[in-house]
């Protein structure tokens, strides 16, 4: 089961919850599932099968931007972050 | 060959020895540099080329009633005249890659030609292209535009009013929670970060403290203005030369804005004099794109200071509100913050990231964090060094040293008390891996500067500050080929724009990984059709992904290399061992010199090559000390000694890291003190000048020392972390802080001009 | 910007000529450290230079009979402080020309032209003015004088008319027992424009003031001859309490205004600093000795 951090502003479809354990191989498939138990949370996470433009997902501390088919591990923890760019 | 330069001092808290990297070689670029020979954008001079200009509007907030051009295009000389209505319609569509993905591309066009509005003074309303740059400028007179003046909001708190004139009638604030605002408001977006439980912090506190910073809008200060040359041919291919921190990034923006496919856009990066996060985004690339379309010639375009200064992308003004409580023995129970950022006259301020970096150089138990992007009648912003982180940790700094006036703490025991370390949790972030700040702070507790007490004068006020600053480093991807020559000599193509020396920085770890001496490699910076994808350079990130794309790229040169050997000598690849630059198997051994030669001979010519993407960036911390001297009857600030430490992971060249800290300081200083947009209450720029927008210059600021802290990135090879932003972060604060200890006196405001500070010397007495 | 014309005469008569026939259209070209950046910013429009440098009365730096300087209206700053004579005898003036710009533009920028640009800034002129130096003006209708306190009349004008060109400044010999000093706050410490500026001159007899002369730049739309602080200082020591009667008064006679170079409760402080610190500087020169407090 990965553990999927929920920002803040989102908890809201979490119940409050500020973490949620889904089982998944991939990024993608987190995601899919994540949309399935919260509805609505998904919508903002993920549009049309995408991380939404400007954010970005964390794997287990690493950056791996917005690519779905990143593996997960069964203890991995998974973040969405906003992008930043730099000067 | 060694270069003799001032050497600072180093800590290593690594036992790693390297051969090439650490060393002070002579850079590939220098001799270019300083006899003239390197090429700029204003170097490029084609067969028949003209000159485009662009006219900008007069007032800060006005609808576009009608522009007539036909005077100016009868003018003698003049080629073609455009307005917005050269552009292809953008739509709905969003930027694609780059910097900021994922923005209405509608905005970025209305930025290039304003379309139906003016949004700021300054904002570009035609472009003329003509015979000569004079012709050109007397085109710009015959231009009659009809305005109808509106009224311009300046300041975030001004236009978050609810009854503010909204500049953008369809602009609907992106909320925190992913939904979108029903009414229309200069708010764009809205986020907010949270970690623990802020409210119980704040109960644990023994002692609050809650202050209000704002800001005026800096520039990034480059030397060299903005220029391009566009030469659009007959088949539809684009070539562009300019001036740009990326020239993928110009790329990708030509192919949006002009709807034009990205396979027939070649940009070619010229050397850059300086960007700091103000060229990672297209102003005349465009229009001398579609200049050159129209007249069927070459154009070329340059931006002179006035331009630069008024539409180009400074970094935001604005407001920050940081509150902080600790107990009595000074360990940080909770800290809020509220932070509203310019976005400037179209959306997309760098406030996110000054939320994130705000409390970032503590462990924060419980933290809250607010941000607002906001749109007003001022050029649309861009980062700046350490976008964002600046703003915020001018604010968070100032309280810490406030927290430790009042409770009696030292300033570094206390910051190493509550220092993040690595596993620390992060603002709506992973936790922390390895990071320096301990490392960095006891540096700074043992240096010189600290240990040796502040020398009173009579009749002088003297004071000393110190602060930290922290700043997340940006990975993105980065691409180098490098191919072996006969004579062991290696090609190294890279799409990094060189700002900083780089080129350098990028050999160095291709000829560690190799075994070759870094003289061997010619670093190339390589336009869009030569190498592989190159994101911008910026977010500190060259030196620490385009060089972990060479050690990849040597890495494959040295396996090809292998191979060929292993068919040569007849003997498994495995077989073979390398060790400083020699290949050997069953009593053969070459270097790699003797093997390009002996490959060449089985016509194999190994070409390494990499693309790489990568994700652990590694944070970078920096503390300041500065030893200040205030004239208390002008409430002028004299920097009498300065001290920057830094974590620069492993510094690959120490000199051009110790450059990059000095620099930092440099423009940090300058924000601290003096420079600042001044804007009249119908919203004109009135300092539109290096005369009056006041850069420091070489007899404002001393000496700095430098000691640089290497506690190694572990997501890089060498360790590497980005060292480019970081330094502009501490000066303002730590110049406060000593302003404070020298006068008592609490400064809010940046810049701490000489007026600020004698007004509140003055209220204080 | 626009072809432009450029000439060369060797006398003032012919340049008085050439300005009159082309009227505002006309301007005199001495270092050019104004007027070229000006017309290359399209803030002047100009369609004929007149080089100053090519006239000799306009060139000339030298002593009269009766102990009086002529300084020609296009001498660059470098020659001031190069000619021992003139900076012992006009200390402030010669302050100023250390500080125009940087060596490069002082190898170029004349007294002449700062004070014909008339910019309430310009740092030369309250030296002039407390020097008491006076302006020999030629035109179409012969020649005159004014103060230089009373040449400027607005930022950028002065009582110039159409064909009239400055020829040279005429300093009066200072007395013995004087001393003068300027100096100018700027926010940073070169290349930069002063927030405010102040001259002073002393006579001293003794610890006495027997004359006295104070101007201040950039706080007001003329650079401000203050007489009447120098006045009140006549017959009073040279001290402390005397100096601040006198910045008082300066800070009284400041009508500055707000702008992106400074605000007026900052420039009406600095009017009163910078003449105390203008006085100090007079002092120690009457007394033989060199300023203490900076510029
Ligand atoms: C980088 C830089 C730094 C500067 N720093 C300073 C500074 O610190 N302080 C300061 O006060 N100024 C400064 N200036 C402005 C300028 O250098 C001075 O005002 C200088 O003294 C002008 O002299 P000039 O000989 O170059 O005048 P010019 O530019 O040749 O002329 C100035 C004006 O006077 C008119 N003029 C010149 N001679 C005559 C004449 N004989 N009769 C009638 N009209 C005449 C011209 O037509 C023009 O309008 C600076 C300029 C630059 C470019």
């Amino acid at each position: 089961m990965a553990t999927v951090h929920i920002p803040t502003p989102m908890r809201e479809a979490t119940d409050g919850a500020a973490r949620v354990e889904i089982e998944g191989a991939t990024v993608r498939e987190v995601v899919e599932r994540l949309e399935a138990s919260f509805p609505g949370l998904g919508g903002r996470l993920v549009e049309d099968g995408q991380i939404r433009p400007g954010l970005s997902a964390f794997v287990d501390g690493a950056n791996v931007g917005r690519r779905l088919r990143t593996k997960l591990q069964p203890e991995s923890e998974l973040f969405f972050v906003e992008a930043l760019g730099g000067g | 060959m060694a270069v003799d330069t001032r050497v600072g001092q180093t800590i290593k808290h690594h036992d790693e020895e390297y051969k090439v990297i650490g060393t002070r070689p002579i850079r590939h670029d220098g001799l270019e540099k300083v006899t003239g020979e390197a090429r700029y954008g204003s170097d490029i001079n084609l067969p028949g080329q003209l000159h485009g200009k662009v006219l900008r509007s007069p007032h800060a907030h006005a609808r576009i009633v009608s522009i007539d051009t036909s005077g100016a295009e009868a003018l003698d000389g003049v080629r073609a005249v455009i307005t917005s209505a050269a552009f292809p319609d953008p739509g709905d569509k969003l930027t694609g890659g780059g910097e900021a993905p994922g923005l209405p591309l509608k905005f970025k066009s209305a930025n290039m030609l304003a379309r139906g509005k003016v949004h700021y003074h300054g904002h570009a309303i035609a472009a003329v292209a003509a015979a000569n740059p004079h012709v050109a400028a007397e085109a710009l007179k015959l231009i009659d535009v009809e305005y109808e003046v509106l009224d311009p909001v300046l300041e975030v708190w001004d236009a978050m009013k609810p009854d503010a004139p909204v500049i953008i009638e369809d602009l609907y604030t992106a909320k925190a929670d992913g939904t979108t605002a029903e009414e229309a408001s200069n708010v764009a977006a809205e986020m907010l970060y949270e970690v623990g439980d802020v409210d119980a912090g704040f109960a644990e506190a023994d002692l609050v403290v809650d202050r209000e910073f704002t800001f005026g809008v800096v520039h990034q200060g480059y030397i060299e203005t903005h220029n391009a040359t566009a030469h659009w041919l007959k088949d539809g291919h684009l070539h562009v030369w300019c001036s740009s921190q990326g020239a993928f990034t110009i790329r990708q923006e030509l192919a949006d804005l002009l709807d034009h496919p990205i396979t027939k856009i070649h940009v070619v990066p010229m050397e850059i004099g300086g960007g700091f996060g103000g060229k990672t985004t297209a102003y005349l690339e465009p229009l001398a794109a579609l200049l050159s379309r129209q007249t069927g010639h070459p154009v070329k375009m340059a931006m002179d200071r006035a331009d630069v200064l008024k539409a180009t992308g400074p970094t935001p003004g604005g407001y920050v509100r940081v509150k902080l409580g600790v107990t009595n023995d000074g360990m940080i129970t909770a800290g809020y913050a509220n932070l509203a950022f310019d976005a400037g006259g179209y959306p997309g301020s760098v406030v996110g990231a000054g939320c994130r970096c705000v409390f970032a150089p503590y462990n924060m138990p419980n933290a809250k964090v607010e941000g607002f992007d906001v749109v007003v009648n001022k050029p649309k912003t861009h980062a700046y060094r350490a976008p964002g982180a600046t703003h915020a940790e001018f604010a968070s700094e100032t309280v810490v040293d406030e927290i430790c006036r009042t409770l009696d703490i030292d300033p570094v025991e206390f910051r190493l008390k509550n220092s993040a370390k690595e596993g620390d949790w992060q603002l709506a972030m992973p936790p922390y891996p390895r990071i320096g700040h301990i490392e960095c702070m006891e540096a700074a507790r043992d240096s010189a500067q600290w240990q040796t007490p502040l020398e009173t004068a009579p009749g002088k006020k003297r004071g000393r500050g110190i602060a930290s600053g922290f700043w997340f480093n940006i990975g993105f991807t980065s691409s180098v080929t490098a191919k072996l020559n006969s004579d062991g000599s290696v090609t190294l193509l890279e799409g990094s724009t060189d700002i900083g020396g780089t080129r350098t920085s990028i050999a160095m770890q291709f000829a560690e990984t190799l075994g070759i001496s870094v003289e061997d490699v010619d670093p190339i910076v390589a336009d869009t059709d030569s190498v592989g994808q190159t994101d911008v350079t910026g977010g500190s990130r060259v030196t620490f992904a385009t060089g972990l794309a060479a050690h990849n790229a040597a890495n494959d040169m040295k396996d090809q290399i292998v191979e060929g050997l292993a068919d040569l000598w007849d003997v498994a690849a495995d077989s073979i061992t390398h060790a400083d630059g020699t290949f050997s198997a069953n009593g053969n051994s070459a270097t790699v010199g003797e093997a390009a030669g002996l490959l060449e001979e089985e016509g194999v010519f190994p070409i390494g090559k990499n693309t790489v993407t990568p994700t652990r960036e590694g944070g970078a911390f920096a503390v300041h000390i500065a030893d200040v001297e205030v004239d208390d009857e002008t409430g002028k600030v004299e920097v009498l000694r300065y001290t920057a430490v830094q974590d620069a992971g492993v510094a690959i060249y120490p000199p051009y890291v110790e450059g990059q800290m000095q620099g930092g300081v440099v423009q940090g200083v300058g924000w601290a003190l003096n420079e600042e947009y001044v804007y009249d209450d119908d919203g004109h720029l009135l300092n539109a000048s290096l005369l009056d927008y006041r850069m420091p210059t070489a007899l404002d600021v001393p000496n700095i020392e430098t000691i640089i802290v290497e506690v190694p990135n572990p997501g890089h090879p060498y360790g590497v972390r980005g060292v480019g932003e970081v330094p502009i972060v501490p000066p303002p604060a730590a110049m406060a802080n000593a302003i404070h200890d020298a006068t008592g006196v609490r400064m809010s405001h940046l810049p701490m001009s000489p007026a600020r500070v004698q007004a509140a010397l003055a209220a204080e007495a | 910007m626009r072809a432009i014309q450029y000439a060369a005469p060797s006398t003032v008569e012919d340049a008085v000529a050439i300005l009159a026939e082309h009227g505002s259209d006309a301007r005199m070209l001495a270092g050019g450290t104004d007027l070229i950046v000006q017309v290359r910013e399209d803030a002047r429009d100009t369609g004929v230079f007149v080089d100053a440098k090519k006239i000799p009365e306009l060139m000339d730096l030298s002593v009269n009979a009766d102990g009086s300087t002529t300084l020609g209206a296009a001498v660059p700053c470098h020659q001031l402080y190069n000619n021992a004579q003139f900076a012992a005898s006009y200390p402030a003036v010669v302050d100023a020309a250390r500080i125009i710009g940087s060596t490069g533009i002082q190898g170029r920028a004349s007294v002449g032209g700062n004070l014909c640009n008339s910019g309430p800034a310009g740092d030369t002129i309250p030296p002039l003015i407390v020097h008491s130096a006076v302006c020999n003006i030629a035109g179409p209708d012969g020649e005159r004088t004014v103060a230089v306190e009373d040449f400027c009349t607005a930022p950028g004008r002065n009582v110039l008319a159409d064909g009239e060109l400055l020829v040279s400044l005429t300093l009066p010999k200072p007395p013995a027992g004087s001393g003068s000093h300027y100096l100018r706050f700027i926010p940073r410490n070169e290349m930069d424009i002063a927030v405010v500026g102040a001259g002073a001159s002393l006579v001293l007899d003794g610890e006495s003031i027997t004359a006295a002369r104070i101007s201040l730049g950039a706080v007001a739309p003329t650079p401000l001859f203050v007489q009447a602080a120098g006045d009140a200082l006549i017959g009073l020591t040279a001290n402390e309490d005397s100096f601040a009667v006198a910045a008082d008064i300066a800070r009284d006679a400041a009508s500055p205004i707000d702008d992106m170079r400074g605000t007026i409760a900052h420039r009406k402080q600095l009017s009163y600093v910078l003449t105390q610190r203008a006085l100090r500087g007079a002092r120690a020169r009457a007394q033989g000795g060199s300023p203490t407090n900076g510029h």
